[in-house]
């Protein structure tokens, strides 16, 4: 028994074993380092990457203004300022829009928070930058990244499901909201 | 209040047994228990409608569920709220309202505050058997500040019993059928109506919501400050939400404040006049005759030093000090002890001096109480309520709805003598509710209110007990009255001898009344007179000290009372106490450590006279605008120039601030703490909702640190400390609870005035006014009597620079009866011009049914049609 125990001391046995998987790598060696930039990754289907603002088919933002987002976002990152859109009396949007992606935990929770699907995330994860400013996304930025990540775009939602016909639609007849 | 003991009623809801007054609703007693039951169309503030069918309930031996809120409770009774077959029943009746219900959610205004919401995630599955395509309404446009959106109404009625029974507007109406009832309002042209909000308040869905904040804001981001409004008298309690600092929208809970929760378009729809863009956000200065921007450090030096040189050249007398009594209480108190003691003159007043002094005055001679002996419940349980020049909408329009609460459910008599004649309009009128109304020429309150003791007298209804303790003063009051004929009355005032005693008959008789006086007699030339003679009425029919009987002058500013309880007017001190009351003199001196200045008080009137003859050489002036609210506004401009120093505490640049040396800026209600009292003398608390815009501070702090700067310092921290310092002197002052308890009577004063205190003014009180003048009816064709007077969108000054007022009202207009200005050939909106002796100006017409013929309306507000500017 103790010459067990002292065979494990000098040839540090748990050390052993706590290297285990590695030094059967060291015998069995396949490369499992991608040589990035270079190459690059397969992404899973379910990849969580960039955020995105969509839009319909006809180009028009699906974005309601609703601040959903921003209630369910745990790290704050979203900032959401609706107003009636300029020109469409009662329909509403998000006038400005904001995500500070250095604190996103890209949990997702913002996506299936939207009732509109306006809320998208990308396959995009290239977003390193020298300026953590530059993190700091509007509603023209996160369009973008929608545009080019997301080339299919939907019906609007009244031709989706008509019998919600009357959503967030402007009333041209009515004067605008006053300022 | 008669206190019997309140039959009770025991019952289990959920198995829990609860007592309860007899006769309340199953479902205000499960709220007792803790269990709240889902309902759409119940609110305590209404009758029972029963409509929405969401508060079904299971209670024993009954055969069907029944609808909690329209069913009394019973003794023994045994609800269960919350069994298979209730909840089924909830699910079913929220599976046919969400069948029509849009999605509307994400851009609904009441979305995260919304019963709709609330319940069905209590009860409803997520899907729906229904998949017709759901009902939709035309889009109508419903007005500027009320926004609708129909296809979202569950059709419970509450918008429209809450406008017709609480408000008495009456301006929606449910129209179609079935699921195809929307609401509207009567008229094809947009909504005219009060504007109180009501509707959206009680609006359980988002069908009605606000326009004025319409996108802006989630509930869940908003910061709530329970504060009080600042543009009457009434004092509501109103919810200020903002978000980022930035004011949002104001609403008032249900049972929440004096108001219960009510508000009218000025506290509703008027938040956003303090920060409006013109605000002053830094100290001006007088450098070559311009004002122009400076720090603090230099405006405040600038000030201690002339403020010191000119009391060296001319002494404290050639001071004087004006206030606002908009201000909180602690502003108001530090002003006048800066004044008394920094400064050393008496010569203070306040805007209480327009009006509401006159009340208290009289009700301290005849009663000595500085305040309402009664308040709004007393209002609300009277059997008779005589209101006199009131124009209670208008003005007061709270204390309205509890006086339409008297009328309407508790089967009050209401009593009117007012300016208004009785018509249907698109805002509420008092005086449809009267019983017996007679319609007063402004000029003639004082004869109607002479005839109304003249009938007591004569038709024998004096109190006997009052007849023996105060022989002599019947007897000179009758002698007085004696002295007034019949006709000359009648003729004077158009109202016939029969319809006075009638009046006095029902005023006599009733057991619990009270007499509400407003504006339109305190403001008066002569309103004293008037307040007293009312109080001699009271006296007379021996309702003087009876339970829930009294006199009641309403405050139009929010703070009236309390500037007069703080000593900011010519004759008082805090307390108030007169002003050569030498106890409370000593009493004062020795909390303060330091003697009161001697001499005289001056009042507002007084003050800008001596400054015209150069007696005052220096004023400071926080928050009121005598140039732009006085009818002689250019003669207070004249006087104003003549000063050596001006310094104004102001919001804004009013015409007043610019004519001063110094311009300091103070913060507005929002921006600070405080208390403020309300017209029945009921202190409550301000509290801040944002930030200070700006540089501003509150007044009570600039006086502060000017007061260091002359080396008086009135050092407090925050502004709860000048309370407690008010509370020394005050004993009990602002001790914040939900109601006011009211004073008594003192009955050695009453005895005093009975027996000597009347005789002083009682001759000049008791002549006709204007005898001998030209007779009722033959003015010169074409010319009207000009009553300057408030509308009920705007307060003073201040509120036409809040957006949501101006969308309602945005201008001044010349209200006329339809039948005058048919005979001079305007109609409505027609451009007129109009003038009197002291100017000329253009405004449009506008017809109004309740203004009395002969009268021309025009309201106070607005600064750039003022009637009586000197320009021609
Ligand atoms: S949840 Fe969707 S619709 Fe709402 S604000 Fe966010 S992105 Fe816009
Ligand atoms: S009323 Fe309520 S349930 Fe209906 S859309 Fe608005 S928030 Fe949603
Ligand atoms: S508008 Fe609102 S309050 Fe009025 S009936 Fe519809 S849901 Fe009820
Ligand atoms: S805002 Fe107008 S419609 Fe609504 S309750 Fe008040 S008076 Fe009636
Ligand atoms: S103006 Fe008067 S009645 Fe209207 S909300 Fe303010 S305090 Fe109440
Ligand atoms: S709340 Fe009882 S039926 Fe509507």
């Amino acid at each position: 028994m103790k010459f067990k125990a002292w065979l494990k001391t000098i040839i540090f046995y748990e050390i052993l074993i706590g290297m285990k998987a590695t030094l059967m790598h060291l015998l069995h060696y396949k490369p499992i380092t991608l040589q990035y930039p270079h190459e690059k990754r397969i992404l899973p289907d379910s990849y969580r990457g960039m955020l995105a603002l969509l839009r319909y088919d006809d180009g028009t933002e699906k974005c309601v203004g609703c601040d959903l987002c921003e209630a369910a976002c745990p790290s704050r990152v979203i900032k959401v300022i609706s107003a009636e859109v300029p020109d469409e009396p009662t329909k509403r949007f998000a006038k400005e829009y904001y995500m500070d992606m250095t604190r996103c935990l890209f949990c997702g929770l913002c996506v299936q928070a939207c009732p509109v699907d306006a809320l998208g995330m990308t396959r995009e994860y290239e977003w390193a930058v020298y300026d953590k400013r530059q993190l700091l996304l509007n509603k023209g930025q996160l369009l973008a990244i929608g545009d080019r990540s997301y080339p299919v775009r939907e019906k609007r939602l009244e031709l989706q499901h008509p019998n919600v016909a009357f959503f967030n639609v402007a009333f041209k007849h009515l004067p605008p909201k006053e300022s | 209040m008669a206190t019997t003991a309140v039959e009770t009623v025991r019952l289990t809801i959920d198995g829990v047994p609860v007592t309860v007054p007899k006769g309340t609703l199953v479902i205000e007693a499960a709220r007792q228990t803790g269990v709240m039951i889902p309902h759409f169309c119940y609110h305590p503030k209404l009758k029972w409608d029963a409509n929405c069918r969401m508060c079904l309930v299971e209670i024993e031996k009954m055969p069907k569920l029944q609808t909690s809120c329209s069913t009394p409770v019973a003794e023994g009774m045994v609800v269960r709220t919350a069994t298979a077959v209730v909840n089924e029943a909830h699910k079913s009746v929220l599976e046919f309202i969400l069948a029509n219900h849009p999605l509307d959610c994400p851009v609904c205004d009441q979305g995260g505050r919304c019963d709709l919401q609330d319940f069905s995630h209590e009860y409803t599955p997520t899907t729906s058997r229904f998949i017709e395509v759901k009902r939709v309404f035309e889009k109508e446009y419903f007005s500027p500040l009320i926004e609708t959106q129909m296809n979202r109404c569950v059709q419970c009625l509450r918008c429209v019993r809450y406008c017709d029974e609480v408000m008495d507007v009456k301006a929606l109406a449910p129209v179609g059928r079935g699921t195809m009832t929307e609401i509207k309002h009567f008229t094809h042209h947009e909504l005219d109506c009060e504007f109180c909000g009501g509707c959206v308040q009680i609006c359980p869905v988002g069908a009605f919501t606000s326009r004025l904040s319409m996108y802006e804001f989630r509930p869940w981001m908003l910061k709530r400050a329970d504060t009080i409004c600042t543009y009457c008298g009434d004092g509501c309690q109103i919810t200020i939400q903002t978000k980022e600092n930035e004011l949002i929208e104001v609403m008032s809970a249900h049972g929440a404040g004096r108001n219960n929760g009510d508000l009218c378009a000025r506290g509703f729809f008027g938040y956003h006049a303090t920060t409006h863009p013109d605000r002053l956000q830094h100290p001006l200065i007088r450098r070559n005759g311009q004002l122009i921007q400076t720090t603090w450090e230099e405006a405040l030096e600038h000030v201690a030093e002339t403020f010191t040189r000119l009391k060296l050249q001319h002494g404290p007398a050639a001071f004087g000090g004006l206030i606002a009594s908009r201000c909180t209480n602690e502003d108001l108190y530090v002003f006048q002890k800066f004044m008394r003691l920094a400064i050393g003159s008496n010569r203070i007043d306040s805007s209480a001096r327009y009006g509401h002094i006159n009340g208290v005055r009289a009700l301290r001679r005849v009663q000595g109480t500085h305040r309402w002996t009664v308040t709004f419940e007393d209002i609300v349980s009277a059997d008779a309520l005589l209101l006199v020049g009131t124009s209670l909408t208008e003005t007061n329009p709270i204390t309205g709805l509890k006086v339409k609460e008297a009328v309407k459910k508790q089967g009050a008599i209401l009593l009117t003598i007012e300016s208004l004649v009785p018509a249907v309009g698109t805002i509420s009128n008092i005086t449809n509710l009267a019983t017996h109304h007679v319609s007063a020429h402004p000029e003639q309150f004082g004869n109607i209110v002479l005839g109304l003791i003249k009938a007591v007298i004569e038709e024998g209804l004096v109190d006997q007990a009052l007849a023996q303790r105060a022989t002599s003063y019947v007897q000179a009051i009758s002698e007085a009255v004696r002295a007034c004929p019949w006709p000359v009355i009648e003729n004077a005032t158009g109202a016939t001898s029969s319809t006075l005693k009638e009046t006095a008959r029902t005023f006599a008789r009733a057991a619990r009344t009270i007499i509400l006086v407003g504006q339109g007699v305190l403001r008066a030339p002569g309103g004293y007179g008037i307040v007293m003679n009312l109080l001699d009425l009271l006296l007379l029919t021996g309702k003087h000290d009876q339970p829930g009987c009294g006199l009641a002058p309403l405050a139009e500013e929010n703070n009236d009372q309390g500037a007069v309880e703080m000593g900011t007017v010519a004759e008082f001190l805090p307390g108030p106490s007169d002003l050569n009351d030498r106890p409370a003199r000593e009493r004062i001196a020795g909390l303060w450590k330091e003697e009161l200045p001697q001499g005289a008080g001056s009042t507002l009137i007084k003050m800008l006279e001596e400054a015209r003859t150069g007696k005052i050489k220096a004023m400071l002036i926080v928050g009121e605008n005598p140039v732009g609210s006085l009818p002689t506004g250019a003669r207070a401009k004249e006087a104003l120039e003549q000063l050596e120093f001006l310094v104004c505490q102001e919001l804004f640049l009013t015409e007043t601030a610019a004519l001063a040396h110094v311009v300091l800026p103070a913060c507005s209600y929002a921006e600070k703490d405080g208390t403020v009292t309300n017209t029945e003398g009921h202190v409550q608390q301000v509290r801040q909702a944002i930030e200070p815009i700006g540089e501003s501070r509150p007044d009570w702090q600039i006086l502060s640190a000017l007061s260091g700067l002359l080396g008086y310092p009135l050092e407090y921290g925050e502004s709860r400390e000048i309370l407690k310092e008010i509370r020394s002197l005050i004993p009990g002052y602002g001790l914040l609870g939900p109601a006011p308890t009211p004073p008594r009577p003192d009955q050695t004063v009453v005895d005093r005035y009975l027996r000597e205190g009347y005789t002083e003014d009682l001759a000049s009180r008791y002549s006709l006014a204007g005898e001998g003048q030209a007779e009722r009816g033959s003015r010169k064709e074409g010319s009207f009597a000009l009553v300057v007077g408030q509308t009920l969108f705007h307060s003073g000054k201040l509120s036409t620079r809040a957006k949501g007022l101006l969308q309602i009202q945005a201008a001044g207009f010349l209200g006329l009866n339809p039948a005058n200005a048919q005979e001079i050939g305007v109609t409505e909106g027609d451009r007129v011009r109009i003038s009197n002796e002291q100017g000329e100006m253009t405004t449009t017409v506008k017809l109004l049914d309740r203004v009395p013929e002969g009268l021309a309306l025009f309201p106070e507000h607005f600064a750039e049609d003022r009637l009586t500017d000197q320009r021609r």
